[in-house]
């Protein structure tokens, strides 16, 4: 399996320097922590490695691939997907079709047979939807599958969100705060959920405020602050390293 | 020769910009493309001839008319806009929304013309020509050219000079903050669709002036080259619609004498799409413009 | 009986040719492209049918055939520069296109008869032709909404940030997009040429794209039934009553404002999601009860 490694990754937006030559690595098979106080450039770094901003300087390389300048769908392609810090589900599909939609990159029918209904494109929805249930089935969501996924309860909205990015299958999954106003109970849960996944193969990468949180869960811990990496190692070594004790807590608690 | 046809340019081209100025006014201000615009501007017309048709002055006639379209460009508002402000689809719902609202204005204009063309009765314009070396100007044109400078004046100075000014910019920033601050919205919108009104009713009567000739579809075609005007101005800039809206006119007329008429359209609409690839802020817009989901 | 088929058969040739165009206004829409630019391929696929029809004897099919592949290539060319713009910059640049192609047909009068129109063109095409036309599009229109091109459209309308991140190339399937709703609308306005006997550059202008534009929001962008509905709604309404078919332009007016105020999904899709919405409700109550 392959590891996601930034390189002296920046992101200037005008006259703000959000990201400064960020160093990082996301291995395959671990939980690995990002986190930092508001406005760090957490939800930055996770836009660039997905396509959606243009690096200013540096590179982004998943295994001997450079990703830096691919395109969103060519970088879920290569095996990167990602959730959003402020849910994005389709709102007028069902929670199966939000699932179904993440089969995207693994349609094998071709566009001839998926425009004249080709028994290879009109026998592959029935199984991508079977499919799409047995996610659903894994994440304990069987009873939503026909629900409007606007309309579901923000903790479960989550869940799909996170459903939908495992749906592509994908070596680096990036979660972005995906614990973010949920109750103790409902983040152990989807703490477990995390060290499954690892388990199977896939590298995490998981932003989170909650330092507690990151400390359970993962091996090795990066801290952002104002665009600049101040810290990595172990949650213990982060913990007490004063840079991170002063810019994090200090301006958190 | 030239200097007539440019004379005759900057008229038509003052009628354009008048007419694009309301229009692009709700487009900076809203976000909103308002098609019903064109139906406003009929209504302009529609209200003048039947003033002057019932023996008033032609002065208090074009009164009538700012008033009257103003207001309806305000009722416009209220059914076509005020109804899914809020609903997160506004850039699709207001175009559709607006050409309801044109359809609706359009239908009542043709009921009250029987589908006729109406003239204004023989005699309401004196026609007088007053020349100027090789350069001749009929009446009709000056008045033209003074109202549009009048209220080109006007509009300036109370968008950039008046308190009023800022709060439209409030709102358009962000209507809730500027609620905060003590911004009426809902007057601000009346007051927003009212001038962009007004300014259409204006260009209404003039057009019907000029060519004699008012009808319920009139708003057709000068709604089509308010899109050019905007665009090439940049969509919600005022000095830009100003500005587009003379360098069209000007053109179109001096095309007449050298282009068919058709083929004078093909520039202007392959202009119009050419200036949306190459710089969609407009020719003197600066305002990003979002395009699609692509690395930035 | 034979009266009333004599009465309604022109309603339901002209609901046909609206259902074919419906189709190809939808084609984008699902998909969210915000093109209005269906009628300038509707024009481009009328004309050439005309002309190489009755000037040049030309089978008809072939013609349609050759039509169809017109707005293939016009679709797929009108893509590659659109795909820069979104939203009402979209709009307004088909709607250029629209009006250039109105401007050219009235340019080269030679050709097309200019302002005059092209008349006399022969009638070839009967109820019959269009409804079997009629059918075979809604056939691959539903195969279409059940393949992946269907769900990546579905996507990309809803949330295009989140297609691209899911693989879906915006640009790749904007272009099909563009690419079909063109072979639609090159195809029916072929089929229309046969129908009428004359076209002239302005049928295919500003009022038609209103129309197109008018089923598709009475019905809904994202279902096979939804332009159906939409345009049989446009052709039956005015029918009921003579105060509707009088004011026939009014009635549609207010309805399209009255539509995005309260269903902004049109009837169609409307139904379905309201459907959608009850069955959760009621599927929640009971489970509710039976823990
Ligand atoms: N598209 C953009 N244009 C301009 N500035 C931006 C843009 N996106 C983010 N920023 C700025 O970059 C900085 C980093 O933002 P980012 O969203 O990455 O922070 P974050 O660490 O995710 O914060 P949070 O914990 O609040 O989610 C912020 O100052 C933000 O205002
Ligand atoms: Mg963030």
């Amino acid at each position: 399996m392959a590891s996601l490694v930034l390189s002296n990754v920046s992101k200037r937006f005008g006259g703000l320097l959000a990201v400064s030559d960020v160093n990082m690595e996301v291995p395959p098979g671990k939980i690995t922590g990002l986190i930092g106080p508001n406005g760090a450039g957490k939800t930055t770094v996770v836009n660039m490695i997905t396509g959606l901003l243009k690096l200013t300087t540096g590179s982004i390389k998943l295994g001997d691939r450079d990703i830096s300048e691919a395109e969103a769908h060519e970088v879920a392609f290569a095996g990167v997907s990602r959730t959003f810090q402020n849910i994005r589900l389709l709102p007028e599909a069902t929670v199966l079709e939000n699932v179904v939609i993440g089969f995207h990159v693994h349609v094998r029918s071709s566009l001839f047979a998926q425009l004249v209904g080709l028994p290879s494109s009109v026998r592959e929805t029935p199984k991508l939807f079977e499919r799409g249930r047995q996610l659903l089935e894994r994440f304990g969501m069987s009873r939503y599958a026909d629900h409007p996924a606007g309309g579901l309860a923000y903790g479960h909205q989550r869940r799909v969100e996170m459903m939908r990015a495992v749906a592509t299958d994908p070596k680096i999954l990036l979660l972005d705060e995906p614990v973010a106003g949920m109750n103790d109970v409902e983040a152990t849960e989807l703490g477990d959920v995390f060290k499954e996944l690892a388990a199977s193969g896939i590298g995490l990468l998981l932003i989170e405020h909650n330092i507690r949180f990151v400390n359970q869960l993962c091996e090795q811990v990066y801290v952002l602050d104002s665009g600049a990496m101040i810290a990595s190692g172990t949650p213990q070594e982060v913990m007490h390293n004063p840079a991170v004790v002063a810019a994090y807590l200090g301006t958190k608690k | 020769m030239i200097a007539q046809q440019l004379v005759n340019g900057i008229v038509t081209g003052s009628v354009y910009a008048l007419f694009a100025l309301g229009f692009t006014l709700i487009f900076g201000t809203f976000k909103i493309l308002n098609l019903a615009h064109a139906g406003v501007f009929m209504s302009g017309a529609f209200i003048g001839y039947f003033a002057v048709l019932n023996g008033l002055p032609l002065w208090l006639a074009l009164v009538l008319a700012m008033i009257g379209s103003g207001l309806i460009s305000y009722i416009v508002e209220l059914g076509a806009f005020a109804t899914i402000r809020g609903s997160g689809q506004i850039e699709f719902g207001a175009l559709i929304s607006s050409i309801g609202a044109n359809l609706c204005l359009m239908s009542l204009g043709q009921r009250l013309s029987n589908t006729k063309v109406l003239r204004f009765p023989f005699e309401t314009f004196p026609v007088e020509f007053y020349e100027f070396g090789p350069v001749r100007f009929s009446f009709l044109q000056v008045i033209i050219l003074l109202v549009v400078v009048v209220l080109l004046m006007a509009m300036m100075f109370y968008l950039y000079k008046t308190s009023f000014g800022r709060q439209i910019r409030a709102v358009s920033g962000n209507e809730r903050v500027a609620s905060l601050l003590g911004v009426n919205p809902g007057l601000v919108y009346f007051q927003t669709f009212f001038i962009s009104g007004a300014l259409a009713g204006v260009a209404g009567i003039m057009i019907g002036l000029s060519f004699n000739s008012i009808h319920f579809y009139m708003g057709e075609p000068y709604l089509l080259k308010a899109f050019v005007v905007v665009v090439l101005g940049g969509l919600g800039s005022v000095h830009g619609a100003v500005v587009a809206g003379m360098l069209l006119g000007i053109f179109q007329n001096l095309a007449v004498a050298y282009l068919p008429s058709a083929l004078t359209e093909t520039i202007i609409y392959g202009l119009l799409f050419v200036v949306l690839l190459v710089k969609p802020s407009g020719l003197f817009g600066s305002e990003g413009v979002q395009v699609g989901v692509a690395r930035r | 009986m034979m009266n009333l088929v004599y009465t309604y058969q022109p309603l339901f040739d002209y609901f046909l040719l609206a259902v074919g165009f419906a189709y190809s206004q939808q084609m984008v829409l699902r998909a969210g492209v915000f093109s209005i630019g269906s009628a300038g391929f509707a024009s481009i696929g009328a004309y050439f049918v005309a002309i190489v029809v009755k000037d040049h004897g030309m089978n008809a099919i072939v013609a349609l055939l050759i039509a169809t592949l017109l707005g293939c290539v016009g679709g797929f060319l009108l893509s590659i520069p659109l795909a820069r713009l979104r939203g009402v910059f979209q709009a307004i640049a088909t709607l250029a296109f629209v009006q250039i192609v109105v401007s050219l047909c009235l340019y080269f009068d030679e050709l097309t008869g200019g302002p005059q129109g092209f008349n006399n063109i022969p009638k070839l095409v009967g109820t019959w032709h269009l409804l079997a036309a009629v059918l075979v599009t809604i056939y691959f229109m539903y195969v279409i909404s059940r393949s992946a091109i269907g769900r990546a459209f579905d996507a990309l309308r809803q949330d295009e940030t989140v297609g691209a991140t899911l693989g879906i190339s915006i640009r790749k399937y904007h272009m099909i997009a563009f690419v079909l709703s063109g072979a639609l609308a090159g195809f029916f306005g072929g089929m229309q040429s046969l129908y009428t006997f004359s076209i002239e550059p302005e049928m295919f202008g500003f009022t038609f794209l209103v129309a197109a534009l008018t089923y598709i929001i009475l019905g809904g962008r994202g279902t096979v039934t939804g332009p159906i509905i939409g345009a049989l709604i446009m052709s039956v309404l005015p029918e009921l009553a003579r105060p509707l078919a009088d004011n026939r332009q009014f009635f549609q007016g207010i309805l399209m404002m009255v539509m995005i105020a309260f269903m902004p999904h049109g009837v169609f899709d409307g139904l379905v999601l309201h459907l959608r919405k009850r069955r959760a409700a009621a599927r929640d109550k009971l489970f509710k009860e039976a823990h």
